[in-house]
């Protein structure tokens, strides 16, 4: 946020908003109703995202503001509320259920993103190749997971999961791999089930998005790398993963921004986040602490907490990519 | 912001159609007393409200629609409902389950009291004119019709069904392990609760080797007797001291300890099966005769018929151990930002009233709260082919009487959530009976006082 307070400050002394301006176009009335380039930027450029800015500012900011006001007070939204200061977050920070709701969160995230991101690319290099038949039915399918309901997605895949009479039980057993694994009681194994929902529905995105990078390569690349006797792996390590890079950023930085909000799945599987709170997610802490415990100052404090969380991660990111852009140029 | 435009909106057409009605009445003549048209908003989930009477009202009010919307993901509608009250807004019907009791009596200034309503009379119904609240709570069974009422004594919900709770058991299984089948014998196996337990051993000691490793036994989830004595006491976790919130004693009260000590004995006895209720391996379980009991209550028995067709004549109802039950059941209440408040009184006490909750209870199985009913020889001589010809309505309806009113609190759902996954860690061998009370009561420590 402060990076792009930062920005803007610098750039104010550019914008054409100037009071010189505005009595230059009340003097001559006509030259305001066709207005030229220059004022078009300025007077219509801020009419034009009025809208954006109004929206944003009554379901964006004014929320945010608001619960950061809430979040120092023992909050009841149909009663009297009490200031107590800093004590939510005091609190907070020696709540283990926090802790425990970070590694859960991050635990999901790196299950759900980095394998989704493999198969993705994966999927993509498929889908590029000019001899596939039947191209665009697949493009079309592989979107079908993300528009299916999130509740139906769970319901569907905890009957895979089921312990005693799942199919990837059945299945894990004829390999011999395990028997009636329990994906809710246990950690790694309900982390493994949520991931795989989120993975079924957001890879075919992805798969879209490595694509159309990929149909951007310009072809001479490939051209000239198969004249050097490149053979099909070498093309893909070193000429389609490297102009994948700023692809591969952005999936990162939105799978984990998607990551961060991981809330309906857990909450299907079991609303309080599992017996020992084995896949309480952030999210769902806060709704839990909001909606359940009745703790709506609490609840404040634990999304200031995710967004410091968002705005560290956002700045790891930020550097990242200055860095990938940076090696692009150079 | 949206609602207000939208309820502005509403109002303006309203009236724009009122002044159309009158215009025509005007000029027609029109039949003498053509009522205005009104929309009946209502909040609900699942099928509190059952389509066909909805069709049935339709032929009674013309003028009236009924628009109702259904939530999903918090299926009881607890967020929607405190948004609605402090904007000031909000659905002329509101549906509570009576989890949520607890918490709404402690605000009854978002509900409209209905003792101040006044019936507008449904002749041909058999609802007279001029009823409130306070005239129609005969009607009803008392301690359910207690969950609608708020701690200053107004009346803010109608109870729609009640749950009770009965053990539906599989009487071809308890035939193999050489226990009685005739539902009177198997009630006399279980007066207590202990006796249940030793006869849940006795079942799973019949079991062979290879139904043991299949995971067989004895009742679906033990984690469920934890509830079922909870409600046949006469305190959960507050007492009433004339407060507002009333006092907690959770910690103190010996039928927390008692239900809690109960569930983890059968637990650790072995004769619940660790199915989870409601998912798939529960559906399957019933069909594949996982397990011989389920503490049933009354809208359980259609979940079963459509998820095990084929045990048909297999099962059967008995009473519950320690005597009567309940789970669920839900009030419907007219928020106080109602735009047409009598309009939905109407509606409410005709869809509420012991007519109507019969009609309900044999099309779709949900047992009436309206006691009235349970000398009904209609209710009474109810029999289900489905469960071997049980006298489901007798059963239901003399479980249900056995029940006290206990005074439920703001934070009885968060209580709940925490002692239930306590019991879960039990049955899942995470932790041991103590360390898990342990944690529960730390748990609880950081629901209440943070």
């Amino acid at each position: 946020m402060s990076l792009v307070n930062e920005r803007e400050r610098k750039n104010k002394p550019l914008s054409p908003w100037k009071p010189k301006k505005i009595s230059a176009n009340r003097s001559s009335k006509k030259a305001a109703a066709f207005p030229g380039v220059k004022s078009l930027n300025g007077r219509w450029g801020y009419i034009c995202v009025t809208p954006f800015v109004v929206m944003f500012a009554v379901f964006g900011l004014a929320p945010v503001l608001y619960s950061v006001y809430i979040s120092f007070f023992k909050w009841d939204p149909l009663g009297a509320s009490t200031f107590v200061g800093v004590r939510n977050f005091n609190l907070l920070l020696h709540d283990s259920d926090l802790w425990l709701a970070v590694r859960n969160t991050f635990s999901i995230w790196a299950l759900s993103t980095f394998p989704q991101m493999l198969m993705a690319i994966g999927l993509a290099n498929v889908l590029r190749n000019t001899r596939l038949r039947g191209k665009s039915f697949f493009r079309t399918i592989l979107l079908v997971p993300n528009i299916t309901s999130v509740i139906a997605i769970t319901i569907v895949f905890s009957q895979l999961f089921g312990r005693d009479f799942g199919i990837i039980n059945d299945i894990l057993g004829w390999a011999g791999l395990g028997h009636h694994i329990d994906f809710i009681e246990g950690v790694i194994p309900s982390h493994i089930q949520i991931a795989t929902m989120i993975t079924w529905r957001w890879i075919g995105y992805n798969t879209l998005i490595f694509l159309a990078s990929m149909l951007a390569i310009p072809n001479e690349l490939f051209e000239s790398s198969s004249v050097d006797g490149a053979t099909k792996w070498q093309q893909f390590r070193f000429v389609t993963l490297p102009q994948l890079k700023n692809t591969i950023t952005f999936v990162l930085i939105v799978g984990t921004i998607g990551g961060l909000q991981v809330f309906a799945e857990p909450q299907q599987l079991a609303a309080d986040g599992g017996s020992s709170k084995q896949f309480l997610t952030l999210t769902l802490f806060l709704y839990n602490q909001a909606f359940v415990n009745n703790k709506y100052g609490y609840a404040a404090a634990i999304g200031i907490f995710i967004t410091f969380i968002v705005l560290i991660i956002s700045a790891v990111n930020f550097v990242i990519t200055r860095k990938i852009s940076n090696d692009g140029t150079s | 912001m949206r609602n207000e435009l939208m309820t502005k909106f509403r109002s303006k057409a309203a009236i724009a159609s009122l002044a159309a009605v009158a215009i025509g009445a005007g000029l027609f003549t029109a039949p003498a007393k053509a009522a205005p048209p009104v929309t009946i908003t209502i909040w609900t989930f699942g099928d509190v409200i059952q389509r066909n009477l909805v069709a049935e009202y339709k032929a009674l009010h013309p003028e009236v629609t009924l628009q109702i919307k259904k939530s999903d993901l918090d299926p009881l509608d607890g967020t929607n409902m405190v948004t609605a009250c402090t904007s000031k807004t909000g659905p002329d019907i509101v549906a509570t389950e009576v989890s949520y009791s607890g918490y709404w009596r402690s605000y009854p200034k978002c509900f409209q009291d209905l003792r101040q309503m006044k019936t507008t009379g449904e002749p041909t119904a058999g609802i007279p004119a001029g009823q409130s609240a306070t005239d129609i709570a005969k009607n009803y069974l008392a301690w359910r019709w207690q969950q609608g009422v708020a701690f200053d004594g107004s009346v803010i919900g109608i109870p729609t069904d009640v749950g009770g709770l009965e053990v539906a058991y599989r009487s071809d299984l308890f035939k193999k392990a050489g226990l009685p089948t005739d539902r009177a014998a198997v009630a006399k196996l279980w007066p207590t609760w202990d006796a249940f337990i030793a006869t849940g051993q006795k079942y799973n000691s019949k079991l062979t080797a290879a139904e043991k490793k299949a995971g067989t036994g004895f009742i679906d989830n033990a984690g469920t007797i934890y509830a079922a004595i909870m409600n046949q006491g006469t305190a959960k976790y507050y007492s009433n001291d004339g407060s507002e919130t009333g006092k907690l004693i959770y910690a103190t009260n010996p039928q927390v300890k008692l239900a809690w000590d109960t569930t983890i004995k059968a637990t650790t006895a072995g004769i619940g099966t660790r199915i989870g209720q409601y998912t798939s391996d529960w559906n399957i379980g019933m069909n594949k005769g996982t397990f011989a009991t389920i503490l049933a209550p009354a809208w359980m028995m259609d979940y079963i018929k459509a998820q095990a067709p084929d045990t048909a004549g297999k099962w059967d109802i008995a009473n519950m151990p320690g005597g009567g039950g309940n789970q669920g059941g839900t009030q419907l209440g007219i928020p106080s930002y109602a735009q047409n408040k009598q309009e939905a009184y109407d509606f409410l006490t005709w869809y509420l009233a012991p007519a109507q909750q019969l009609k309900v209870f044999k099309s779709y199985g949900l047992f009436p709260s309206a006691s009235v009913l349970y000398s009904d020889p209609a209710l009474v001589g109810f029999k289900d082919p489905f469960f071997n010809n049980a006298p489901v309505g007798q059963i239901y309806a003399a479980g249900v009487q056995k029940l006290k009113p206990i005074f439920e609190g703001k934070l009885q759902r968060a209580i709940d959530t925490a002692i239930g996954a306590g019991l879960g860690r039990v049955a899942a061998k995470k932790q041991t009976p103590a360390k898990s009370w342990a944690q529960v009561l730390s748990d609880l420590n950081k629901v209440v006082n943070n």
